[in-house]
């Protein structure tokens, strides 16, 4: 009897087991029956050999499109955020393809991400105001993604705008722009935005040196009251916004400071700035003075600006400084005595200051000088510890001597600007004039390769470059002229990305990429599975604050209220209609509409835009937008969906009916529409279910 | 060594062996480990529904449970009003309040009737764990009969009443469907094996019992697992 229950208990478990099995098993998705037919490899190469022959495509050519060629569902390995120039937005690219996946409005308006045009984004772009100024644009030089320990780590970018001086944050949860910062003090910057390891600093540095505050003062009192700054703008990495009270600045010598880079590992808590026109020529063409171009070419050297940050941030604490338009800065009379700027000469005209991987060595191109030279951090250090100065400049600022701080000097050739590293030893400098990335051994210092690019090349990304750990599988040559490579488009040339393969001995072009937006500056490329980007809001977020809005509208609380301000209109949008639907004001009334996205499924965005407003908000899933305008012209004005949300897009619509001053307060309500019998339910493309 | 041999063994007998009740033990215990499952499987989706669309590229799921729905109902409920098809969460509001109750007392009933039914009321105590799962079987289907017979006629789109598939592949428009059910429905057809092993099990127990004679409607031990009296 025991026995045999024993048996029964077995039985029934077995019995069970395959029904949970049963259980566990997924549906087929449908149409996934047989995996891509295979043709023969020799029916494959006819065909291309055909294909190569009628394009006239080499088999280089054939290799770069095998190399770069994404097809339809496969993602790039890579992404490039790249200065968008005049623009004043930042580019993202995905390599290898090279193809534009973003445009991220961030000093100017962008009309599709509803950035700039009437909604919540508006105070964005107001906070970049200059002098009282709105300022509608940025000259967008040098994106930089945030670090940690010396890493890219997916979670901010940030970006200068050298025609106003001006830091911007791009909160890449969302790829959006989260907060612009003005210097109150310099009138542009082109050394930023580059941050520390750890990205407790943004660093931006002035370029033409102002009077502090941008007051007046004539050329003739260049000396003595114009002035270079370094700014460190602290970030909060808990808000993921710079600290504004808390960030400084050192003052520069009014050399025309250029690019910057921040110390990492064995340099981590220095930063480097190079410089030109130490000779201060303010220029004066009509009256017969050299240009500045030719003024401020006379010296054969010009000046690194070494500095200590650390150390400052420790005479920031300590109240070394003073307070200039708001700001703490430290005096560069104190910065020279306490060790924090000290100077080195360099290369006439320099461009470029890029730290190696290591950290050991900072690289600065030559541009005037066939050159690039690399100094060392150790050497650097060791004469600042021992104060083994060669002299001091007008301004009482140390300078090291030249021989005593370089590991050597690499001829690379003419015009050499900017250099990234690799992760096997070489760097790659852009050499402008002579339209060629230089490679070179970074133990020899001898150039192994050269490969033309087209044409004239400015900076110079490596996948993850600057980092302490280079990925060293691509280059970019950013390329200030296209000429010949494209099809013209009038006389205003797209700018022209080249991805370069650096794997092998030889570097290898593999793909040309127009860029037709403005003249990208630098730009950087990071692994894309370090992004982790956020695919719909949560319901109601206002994206600046990254809370739920006080004002955030839920399904069945749509409402219209009168109150002291004016109308306040509480609005839903989901596929394919806004509650409500109409909205009707008084000539001269205040309208504030509180719009909320009921939408939480992927992609599926809607746009609002009122006739003859000015206003376009871009809604996506969850995003909620706040509105303010006044309806000062009598007249009706259709609202509707700016995204092709559905197939009743077309139908997602409704009125502002602004009533014209002295209209009867009752007026006749609308006709409730008659609903129709039967719509036409034809076969769907869109997101409808039709009849089966 | 001998003497030790002839020494007498202990004058008091060693007990009668006393007739198993583990065997009974094992009904009840069935009978809970139904009651286990039940209350597990409220926890749990008891069926999916799958839809695929081009736009949908990993599909929507909507996720049935004895309390509610989960996965992208909200997503296809806001697809539904085009067709003029009542919101999900309308569905079956009464049954998902009441469910705990009714998993409470198919739980009381089937213990209950596994202790004290006799022999020939025995296949009582499968009706409950049967109940169950017919039951979510039916109300579903026929809330989805309901919801494809009941589409607004002044819907953006208008289209014929349909039944919406309850298992297997279906299609409505341009998406396909795919139903079967999930864990907790598996464990409610497992809490059923259970009784029915019970049941099995029970009319063995039965059909040994020495008080078989005077069995009725209820257990003559008066409860399953009792000593006899």
């Amino acid at each position: 009897m025991q026995l045999s229950s024993v048996r029964w208990l077995l039985r029934g478990g077995a019995a069970l087991a395959s029904l949970a099995l049963l259980a566990c098993q997924p549906p087929p998705k449908p149409g996934t029956g047989t995996g891509p037919v295979s043709a023969t490899l020799s029916g494959v190469s006819t065909s291309i050999k055909d294909l190569m022959a009628k394009r006239g495509l080499s088999e280089a050519d054939v290799q770069g499109a095998l190399e770069t060629y994404v097809p339809t569902g496969k993602r790039d390995d890579y992404l490039i955020f790249a200065s968008g120039g005049h623009g004043g937005q930042v580019l993202v690219l995905g390599a290898p393809s090279m193809r534009l996946l973003k445009v991220i409005g961030v000093f100017a308006p962008e009309p599709w991400q509803g950035y700039g045009y009437g909604g919540t984004s508006d105070a964005i772009l107001a906070s970049g105001a200059q002098n009282g100024r709105q300022l509608n644009w940025g000259d967008v030089h040098h994106p930089n993604l945030s670090e940690t320990k010396g890493d890219y780590d997916g979670k901010y970018l940030f970006v200068n705008d050298k025609s106003n001086g001006r830091v911007a944050v791009v909160d890449l949860e969302d790829f959006n722009t989260k907060q612009i910062v003005t210097n109150p003090i310099v009138g542009s910057d082109h050394g930023g935005a580059f941050v520390d390891p750890n990205t407790n600093y943004v660093i931006e540095t002035s370029q033409y040196p102002v009077p502090f505050g941008r007051k007046y003062a004539p050329l003739s009192e260049y000396k003595e009251k114009y002035r270079g700054l370094a700014m460190y703008w602290k970030f909060d990495k808990e808000k993921g916004r710079i600290d504004v009270a808390n960030s400084w600045g050192i003052e520069l010598p009014p050399y025309t400071q250029d690019l910057a880079d921040a110390g990492k590992l064995d340099s981590d808590g220095w930063a480097f700035v190079n410089s030109f026109n130490t000779e201060m020529a303010t220029g004066g063409t009509l009256d017969h003075k050299p240009p500045i171009e030719a003024g401020a070419s006379q010296n054969d050297m010009d000046y690194l600006h070494i500095m200590n940050w650390k150390k400052a941030e420790e005479l920031i604490k300590a109240g070394k400084f003073e307070m200039v338009e708001g700001v703490k800065v430290i005096r560069m009379t104190v910065a020279a005595e306490e060790g924090v700027l000290t100077l080195v000469g360099e290369p006439k005209s320099p461009h470029g200051c890029d730290v190696t991987p290591d950290g050991k060595q900072i690289v600065v191109g030559g541009k005037l000088d066939t050159h690039g030279t690399v100094f060392s951090f150790a050497k650097i250090k060791a004469l600042i510890d021992a104060k083994k100065y060669e002299g001091k400049d007008i301004f009482g600022i140390p300078i090291l001597s030249f021989k005593d701080a370089i590991d050597g000097q690499v001829e690379i050739g003419l015009g050499p600007l900017h250099t990234v590293f690799d992760d096997k030893g070489f760097a790659y400098t852009s050499v402008f004039l002579e339209s060629v990335v230089a490679k070179w051994d970074r133990k020899t210092l001898k150039v192994v390769d050269k490969l033309p690019v087209h044409y004239n090349i400015g900076h110079i990304m490596a996948a993850e470059g600057d980092t302490v750990s280079p990925d060293g599988k691509y280059v970019v040559a950013m390329n200030k002229m296209s000429i010949d490579r494209f099809n013209p488009v009038g006389p205003l040339y797209p700018q022209n990305f080249q991805l370069i393969d650096t794997t092998g001995d030889k570097m290898r072009i593999l793909v040309d990429a127009p860029i037709g937006i403005g003249e990208p500056h630098y730009s950087q490329m990071i692994k894309a599975d370090k992004l982790k980007p956020i695919k719909v809001y949560a319901p109601g977020t206002n994206i600046y604050t990254g809370k739920k809005d006080p004002d955030a509208v839920e399904s069945g609380k749509e409402r219209i209220e009168k109150r002291e301000d004016g109308w306040h209109i509480y609005m839903t949008a989901i596929r394919s209609h806004f509650t409500p639907d109409q909205i009707i004001v008084e000539e001269g009334d205040t309208v504030h509409l509180h719009v909320t996205s009921l939408e939480q499924s992927e992609d599926q965005t809607h746009g609002f835009t009122i006739n003859m407003h000015g206003i376009n908000l871009s809604l996506e899933p969850g995003k909620h937008e706040n509105v303010t305008f006044k309806a000062d012209h009598a007249g009706v004005f259709p609202f509707y969906c700016t995204e092709f949300c559905s197939a009743l897009h077309l139908e997602m619509a409704g009125y502002l009916l602004v009533k014209p001053k002295g209209t009867p307060a009752d007026p006749v309500a609308p006709p409730a529409p008659t609903p129709p019998a039967a719509a036409p339910g034809g076969p769907s493309t869109d997101r409808l279910p039709a009849a089966r | 060594m001998s003497d030790l041999k002839s020494i007498p063994r202990r004058s008091r007998p060693l007990p009668a062996p006393r007739a198993s009740r583990w065997p009974r033990f094992a009904v009840a215990g069935l009978a809970l480990l139904a009651v286990v499952l039940w209350a597990v499987s409220l926890l749990l989706p008891w069926w999916q529904f799958y839809l695929f669309a081009p736009q949908y590229p990993g599909g929507l799921v909507l996720n049935i449970s004895l309390l509610g729905l989960s996965g992208d109902a909200k997503e296809i409920s806001m697809l539904n009003h085009y067709i003029g098809m009542k919101s999900l969460e309308d569905a079956a509001t009464l049954e998902r309040q009441l469910a705990v109750w009714g998993v409470g007392l198919v739980a009381l009933l089937t213990v209950g009737l596994t202790l004290v039914v006799g022999k020939r009321w025995n296949w009582l105590i499968l009706l409950p764990a049967l109940g169950l799962p017919a039951g979510f079987v039916g109300d579903s289907m026929a809330w989805l009969y309901h919801f494809g017979h009941s589409l607004d006629r002044h819907a953006p789109l208008n289209i014929p009443y349909f039944t919406p598939q309850f298992f297997g592949w279906g299609a409505i428009g341009q998406f396909t469907t795919y139903a079967m059910p999930l864990a907790g429905f598996w464990l409610a057809l497992a809490a059923l094996g259970a009784m029915v092993w019970a049941s099995l099990w029970r009319r063995r127990i039965c059909k040994s019992c020495p008080l078989l004679a005077q069995c009725g409607p209820t257990c003559a031990h008066k409860l399953v697992g009792a000593a006899a009296p």
